[in-house]
């Protein structure tokens, strides 16, 4: 009875997405909002990458509540696992290579890491994208050797820290007579590394953020995996 | 001021991602943080209530003039609506000590900040956002009480929640097909000539379901009983009460702004008053207290919808009737069954243990069936009063549905009153009977108290309900606030 209800409901659902894409005219989407923000978005935050000033500009709360779900995620996954510790050593170390190249990975990640921060308002890249960089960063060397730890604290407080200055660089536009995360510090430099004025440190918070978030909670679902 | 509306949506995220950091200095003061800032907030929205002569206004969020980028509309149902999130917030703080303190307390300003989101929001997709977060950190919360039954409800909640997710992702997928945008003012001037079609009916179908899992409407609130069950009862209170009414919510702007077909009014009445049958038969033969409190919440909800399926004034102040009244009763109920979960027939007697706590379940019962004093007699005779209004034979089933619903209710609220008064048998201690623990005791009892003051000044609370109807249901007052350029800032 319980598979017929779920097949009726797969097909008719398959039934109803099939009708609706015959009705689509793909090709030419109304870019209403799309080609208004696309005619004034250089002038108006400064950068290059349109997408960063659509993410951090003009739907910035939208990347301050996706960014709360990331940390809420991390929290309800803290709560679950609880607060269990693995006894080191309980699996094999990796080989030769396996830890000589993560530790000579990690530099280079995180250039390329925060290199793509940096430069996530002029070319494709930001916040999200090289913080995950920085989580494999650090992530990488406890895969070669399970008994290494990262230092929670320390990451909780960058992650913390950098997700309160992107509401507290939110928080200085309304102090100065500005609307709640308006972008400021707009220079006459658009395409050059220092623009686009406060998105680029917001990218920055997003960047340490999500590295600190992710590396946190594959460190604490690796040790408690290794624990059962 | 107007731009300091934004900040009981940004302070509690703030005190969240903070709330660790400073645990781990000190709990004394961390302790102190999430109250503070629900406090705060308070504090602006209710200032706002009362200087509120300006409203509505629109707040444009960084700047930029919708419908380019984000704003917050606030009229009086948003506010009001907000100011229910932080005083809600505030009276089920979960101010239990334990290692794990800090995380249950960023979560629940996560969630105070996310439903306060889903209040103001004035784009579509900042709502879905926010309803993600809703989800997420319910999530943690439910599952906080570790036990396997908790696990379980999660697990269910979260298939049911990410169906959801994905069901409302793909009905604003359509309508940003259709329309190239998600500012909901622009969208209700679009609607008309571009979503008054199939796949405009589609799109408000999916989403319908969607945000329906929140809303515990009928298909898919299979969840419901379990979650409520198993998580602490100030999560289940703040789920049943607040929670789902911010889903209905989002649907009630739909209806009002940009979806206007029949069908679409006629799947929602059908749906709502299969929830009224479903939920009451279920919650007469629940043998759980928290259960039958989540099944009559069910049948309430349907109610709801039956009433949101006259999208007019009179409707809408129906909508508002019940929504504030369930909220009231069922956040109250809620806090009863803290001491009282487990199974009823462990209640017999307990009137003597907790005579306080018995008189305050007899109020809310009935008031939830609808004694005349009572506002709940008010909430339901404004809705039977619209339906028999109404000529289409649907709405004269829908009529039927919800008497025979409430002498179903009368039935089994008062089977359990009856019990509650029954003499102890002999070989049971008194001390054994459970009893509500004080905190949540107070915390009823002061739902019972906003009860007895909402049955005293009726008239007045009517005519604000009416008000804040009127407002809610102007969709011209709302694309006029929003696109006529009222955006803070340059």
């Amino acid at each position: 009875m319980r598979n017929l209800t779920g097949l009726l409901f797969a097909g008719g659902l398959g039934f109803m997405l099939l009708s609706i894409a015959s009705g689509l005219d793909f090709g030419a989407p109304p870019m209403l909002v799309g080609e208004a923000i696309q005619s004034v978005a250089p002038q108006e935050t400064g950068a290059t990458n349109i997408v960063t000033s659509v993410v951090l500009g003009y739907r910035g709360i939208d990347t301050l509540g996706e960014l709360s779900i990331l940390f809420a995620a991390a929290a309800a996954a803290g709560l679950v696992l609880g607060r269990r510790h693995t006894t080191a050593g309980t699996l094999t170390e990796g080989g030769f290579v396996l830890r000589y190249g993560g530790a000579m990975l990690f530099p280079l990640l995180m250039t390329i890491g925060f290199y793509i921060i940096f430069h996530g308002h002029l070319t494709p890249g930001g916040g999200f994208q090289g913080g995950v960089i920085l989580a494999a960063a650090f992530f990488l060397p406890l895969l070669a050797r399970p008994g290494a730890r990262l230092h929670h604290g320390m990451l909780s407080m960058i992650e913390g820290f950098a997700g309160s200055s992107f509401i507290l660089i939110g928080l200085v536009a309304l102090a100065e007579g500005e609307a709640f995360l308006q972008p400021m510090l707009i220079q006459d430099t658009l395409g050059q590394l220092v623009s686009a004025g406060t998105l680029p440190l917001l990218y920055l918070a997003v960047g340490l953020k999500v590295g600190a978030e992710l590396a946190g909670l594959l460190s604490h679902l690796a040790q408690t995996e290794s624990e059962a | 001021m107007n731009s300091m509306v934004v900040l009981p949506l940004v302070l509690p995220l703030f005190g969240a991602f903070l709330l660790p950091i400073i645990m781990r200095a000190s709990v004394g003061v961390g302790l102190w943080v999430g109250p503070a800032i629900l406090l705060y907030g308070c504090w602006i929205l209710g200032n706002q209530w009362i200087s509120g002569t300006a409203m509505p206004f629109s707040l444009a969020i960084g700047g930029f003039a919708p419908p380019m980028g984000i704003n917050l509309y606030v009229d009086s149902l948003a506010l009001l609506f907000a100011l229910a999130v932080q005083l809600l917030g505030l009276i089920f703080w979960p101010f239990k000590l334990d290692p794990e303190t800090a995380r249950r307390q960023a979560l629940m300003l996560l969630l105070v900040a996310a439903s306060t989101g889903l209040a103001l929001s004035g784009d579509l997709f900042n709502l879905y956002v926010f309803y993600e977060l809703v989800a997420v950190a319910t999530f943690g919360l439910i599952s906080a009480s570790s036990t396997g039954s908790a696990y379980a409800a999660t697990i269910r909640y979260l298939i049911l929640s990410g169906i959801g997710s994905v069901l409302t992702l793909l009905g604003i997928a359509l309508i940003y097909s259709q329309t190239g945008t998600l500012n909901l003012a622009h969208l209700a001037q679009l609607a008309p000539e571009q979503l008054n079609n199939k796949l405009g009916l589609t799109a408000f179908l999916s989403i319908l379901i969607g945000v329906g899992v929140k809303a515990e409407l009928f298909p898919v609130n299979t969840w419901v009983p379990e979650v409520y069950a198993t998580a602490a009862s100030r999560v289940s209170a703040f789920l049943a009460g607040l929670v789902s009414k911010l889903a209905l919510l989002i649907i009630l702007r739909l209806l009002v702004l940009i979806f206007h077909q029949q069908e679409a009014i006629q799947v929602m009445l059908f749906l709502g008053i299969l929830g009224v049958v479903s939920g009451e038969l279920a919650a007469w033969r629940a043998k759980d207290m928290r259960r039958m409190l989540a099944f009559s919440s069910i049948g309430q909800l349907g109610m709801i919808f039956i009433a949101l399926s006259i999208p007019d004034q009179a409707g809408l102040l129906a909508v508002l009737a019940l929504s504030f009244h369930h909220l009231l009763v069922k956040s109250g109920l809620f806090m009863l069954a803290d001491g009282w979960g487990g199974a009823i027939e462990n209640l017999r007697g307990a009137a003597k243990r907790s005579p306080l706590a018995a008189i305050v379940f007899i109020l809310f019962s009935l008031s939830l069936i609808g004694m005349p004093p009572l506002p709940g007699f008010w909430a339901k005779f404004t809705l039977i009063t619209e339906l028999a209004a109404q000529t289409s034979p649907l709405y004269l089933i829908g009529l039927a549905v919800f008497l025979l619903a409430t002498v179903i209710e009368a039935a089994y609220l008062f089977r359990l009153a009856a019990l509650l008064y029954r003499p102890v048998s002999e070989e049971k201690p008194i001390d054994t009977i459970p009893k509500p623990a004080g905190v949540s005791l107070v915390s009823a009892s002061l739902f019972g108290v906003g009860l007895l003051a909402a049955a005293l000044f009726i008239t007045p609370v009517g005519e604000l309900l009416n008000h804040v109807a009127g407002q809610a249901a102007n969709a011209e007052l709302y694309i006029d606030t929003v696109l006529a350029g009222t955006g803070g800032g340059r």
